[in-house]
């Protein structure tokens, strides 16, 4: 039985990390800001539910001692990145468009710009 | 039964952390490197947890979310600045012109 | 300056101490004690900031529950499809990307509504809520959309989903 669990936080854990990949690839390797942007989205989502839910599994049921107060830590950890990192992401986008920034490639439709003018 | 896998994930997180550093360092905008940084503590956070959790001590944890709190914190930092100085250069521009 | 009620006080009271019990993780009287004077002193400091309208609305079991079933069920299944689709993205060498700033209009009243549906839309991937304008009573959200189409409904219907929906049922 805990063999399976450890499998199962194992899997959680990898989950995490090919999305944190693909957010850290799409940050390098995105043409413009905005899109930098969405592709840091998918660190602090799925990146973090998955290392949050794996470590829970691993500290509640494969870790010899179970560590109730890790696992509770773990959970706000996790709650405190979901919670915060939209509100993060939305004070630079709306700072960058303020201040200027405006991708080499023109947008395919730019609302904002058309009724801020 | 080892704990071996769960070092292999945390160094490889950090790795990430460091990849992201690249464009800290070559971004052209500030909201660029922001970004970079942001994902980088998001990431650094993954690896503290797991480290906790390898090497079974708690004082990691507590590290973590003290990094999870100030991430946001330097986040919106940044992000009212570039929103705010625009605007006051605005202001001053208008108040030399009258 | 916004006035403190009292319920705004006890509410903020109730998560500053929740927060304080989850993390130091003991039951000692003296840890006990420290942590409701603290508790109490951040509660009354920071409730106008932190509570703006009814203080006590998770009360309503209905609510509340549908509250949890979105939060558990539909937004996570919302969060997977957006994740796998900008995975898609960047593995096929981030050049499909058509960005666009779209203007959606959204029928939700609340404050508490309206924040959580942009919260939503920041947090599945691909979709950033960049500023929220009111326009005859009616919240207009401008979302920088990693895949634009200018069609302003078609786009609407494609961004909130079924999150619009949910939330209406839990924060009008």
């Amino acid at each position: 039985m805990s063999m399976l669990l450890k499998i199962v936080s194992d899997v959680l854990i990898a989950v995490g990390a090919f999305f944190a990949l693909v957010g850290v690839i799409g940050i390098l390797r995105m043409p413009d800001t905005f899109c930098r942007m969405q592709a840091s989205t998918c660190v602090s989502t799925l990146g973090v539910v998955g290392v949050t839910l794996g470590g829970l599994i691993h500290a509640l049921f494969v870790a010899e001692t179970p560590m109730a107060g890790a696992a509770v830590k773990i959970v706000v950890i996790g709650l405190l990145i979901l919670v915060t990192s939209p509100v993060g992401a939305h004070a630079i986008a709306k700072g960058a468009y303020k201040a200027g920034i405006r991708p080499d490639k023109p947008m395919e439709t730019d609302d904002l710009g058309r009724d801020s003018e | 039964m080892s704990n071996t896998d769960l070092i292999i994930f945390a160094v490889l997180f950090g790795a990430l952390a460091a990849v992201a550093l690249i464009r800290l360092v070559k971004g052209p905008t500030g909201a660029d490197r922001m970004v970079a940084a942001d994902a980088a503590d998001t990431l650094i956070c993954c690896a503290m947890i797991l480290f906790a959790l390898y090497s079974g001590r708690g004082i990691y944890l507590d590290i973590a979310i003290i990094g999870a709190m100030l991430g946001i914190v330097d986040t919106m930092l940044v992000g009212r600045f570039l929103e705010k100085g625009r605007r006051e250069k605005h202001v001053d521009a208008a108040e030399d012109s009258q | 300056m916004r006035k403190t009620k009292v319920s705004a006080v006890i509410a903020t009271f109730i998560v500053c101490y929740a927060f304080w019990l989850l993390l130091t993780w003991s039951v000692k009287p003296q840890e006990l004690i420290a942590g409701a004077v603290v508790s109490l002193a951040a509660a009354l400091f920071s409730a106008r900031f932190f509570i703006h309208e009814k203080a006590f609305w998770l009360a309503n079991p209905a609510k509340f529950f549908t509250g949890l079933c979105y939060w558990l069920f539909i937004f996570p299944g919302e969060l997977i499809k957006a994740n796998v689709n900008m995975a898609k993205l960047v593995l096929g060498g981030c050049k499909n990307v058509r960005p666009g700033i779209v203007k959606i209009p959204s029928e939700l009243q609340s404050d508490y509504g309206r924040a959580a549906l942009a919260n939503s839309i920041t947090l599945t991937p691909g979709t950033i809520t960049m500023e929220i304008a009111e326009e005859d009573g009616q919240a207009q959200y401008y979302v920088h959309w990693i895949e634009a189409e200018s069609d302003g409904a078609e786009a609407g219907e494609a961004i909130k989903g079924r999150m619009e929906k949910w939330i209406r049922r839990f924060w009008q």
